[in-house]
């Protein structure tokens, strides 16, 4: 049976996948992903969960984001007003523009 | 763990589902979260019908995408709310169905003109972001995780708030003169979003000790209307004369705290003001109307668990 594995590297942080493992049962699973995935890279706490149980939808079966433009939902679409009178406000705009960037860079629409 | 040693632990993020928590915390985050939670989708509620007024395409686009996201706000809350094992998501949205449940001042109030929108989608909502990017670092773990989500997102809207401000306070003589309205009979209000003066606020300490809350109301509300008050002024605003707004000469303000209607606030706090009936009941009406769509989705899931499955409960 296979098992995937998500590794959190600090308290608070998110547990993000990073691999999978076999083992029979879940405390197999558990000692496993301790060795493979625990081991060298920092680590707070791991997740495993069945690999049957995880559903996926990908680019194949969806549009993430649709198909029309959606800039009116971008803080890149209101540009020519100012962010930095707020710092929360200009956070938010960098933190968006970086994942726009990272859209774009991989090919994708909004 | 017991209280002191949550005291002592106390940090951005510290506490996760897997922490054995004594109930005053897991109580105390429960209350503030569900507030949260609760004033998202009243806030959405309030502005929906916003949608259809929208005076351009873009507008109503944008305007639905951001109800749109307000209500996925909610949705993230209530999982990180239940998630402390006190209250399900059920019981909260029944809980603001039946008027128990507790949400921000401003969404007990009417809004009936498109020029009150940028006192909701500009002040308001920048004054929940001054006060979500401080929650990043709140010591309950599923709630910081809420508000990343949230603070990516909330930056359009304060933009989309302020430009459509920016089109009125640029507009015709009529449209200035609305705006200024709907300003003056709002911003007594914006500036109580963040609550009583902390010597009257009767949660504060505890919530601060065990590092749910990171800033003081009081700390909170001046670091809004150092941003806001030159944004208001930028855009040819004239700051009502009440509340008195104490400016220091260094670019920070005070307000003056009686000058504003406390009674009113806490009439609206126990969801007892003529505008909390009418919300809460449009919005209860609202519920029923589409309850089949939530029956037919647990009819489905109990068919689809089969007759073993026992039905989870909330974490």
């Amino acid at each position: 049976m296979i098992w995937e594995v998500f590794r959190q590297e600090d308290a608070g942080e998110y547990h993000t996948h990073c691999g999978n493992v076999h083992a029979p049962d879940r405390e197999m699973a558990k000692l496993f992903a301790q060795i493979q995935h625990g081991r060298r890279k920092p680590t707070n706490s791991l997740w495993v969960a069945p690999k049957e149980e995880i559903g996926e939808v990908d680019t194949e079966d969806a549009k993430f984001g649709g198909t029309t433009d959606k800039s009116y939902r971008w803080v890149m679409g209101y540009k020519d007003l100012d962010a930095a009178f707020a710092e929360e406000v200009a956070d938010s705009e960098s933190e968006q523009e970086e994942a726009d960037e990272a859209k774009r860079a991989r090919g994708g629409d909004d | 763990m017991d209280i002191e040693a949550v005291k002592q632990r106390a940090g951005p993020r510290e506490f996760s589902p897997k922490d054995d928590l004594p109930e005053e915390y897991r109580k105390a985050a429960t209350r503030m979260i569900q507030f949260h939670a609760n004033s998202e989708i009243m806030g959405a509620y309030l502005e929906r019908p916003f949608i259809r007024q929208a005076p351009s395409l873009d507008r109503k686009l944008a305007f639905s995408a951001k109800v749109q996201d307000e209500i996925g706000h909610g949705q993230l809350l209530y999982r990180a709310a239940e998630s402390l094992g006190i209250k399900s998501r059920e019981q909260m949205l029944d809980e603001l169905a039946e008027g128990e449940g507790k949400f921000l001042n401003c969404f007990h109030y009417p809004m009936e003109s498109w020029a009150e929108v940028p006192m909701i989608a500009f002040f308001v909502d920048g004054a929940a972001m001054r006060r979500q990017a401080t929650l990043k670092r709140t010591s309950w773990e599923p709630y910081a995780h809420a508000m990343d989500k949230v603070c990516f997102e909330e930056g359009f809207h304060v933009k989309h708030g302020e430009d459509i401000m920016r089109e009125l306070a640029t507009g015709s003589k009529r449209e200035q003169e609305m705006l200024q309205d709907a300003f003056d009979e709002w911003w007594p209000r914006i500036i109580q979003f963040f609550g009583p003066t902390d010597d009257k606020s009767t949660h504060h300490d505890f919530s601060a000790d065990v590092g749910l809350k990171t800033m003081t109301n009081d700390e909170l509300r001046n670091a809004f209307l150092n941003a806001y008050v030159p944004k208001a002024e930028k855009y040819g605003l004239e700051i009502p004369d009440e509340p008195r707004i104490r400016d220091n000469g260094d670019g920070t303000y005070e307000v003056v705290e009686e000058d504003l209607d406390w009674e009113e606030f806490f009439t609206i706090a126990k969801n007892d003001s003529p505008g909390s009936h009418e919300q809460i009941g449009k919005r209860e009406r609202t519920q029923e109307a589409v309850e089949w769509v939530r029956e037919s989705l647990d009819d489905w899931e109990r068919a689809s668990a089969g007759a073993n499955a026992t039905p989870e409960a909330a974490d």
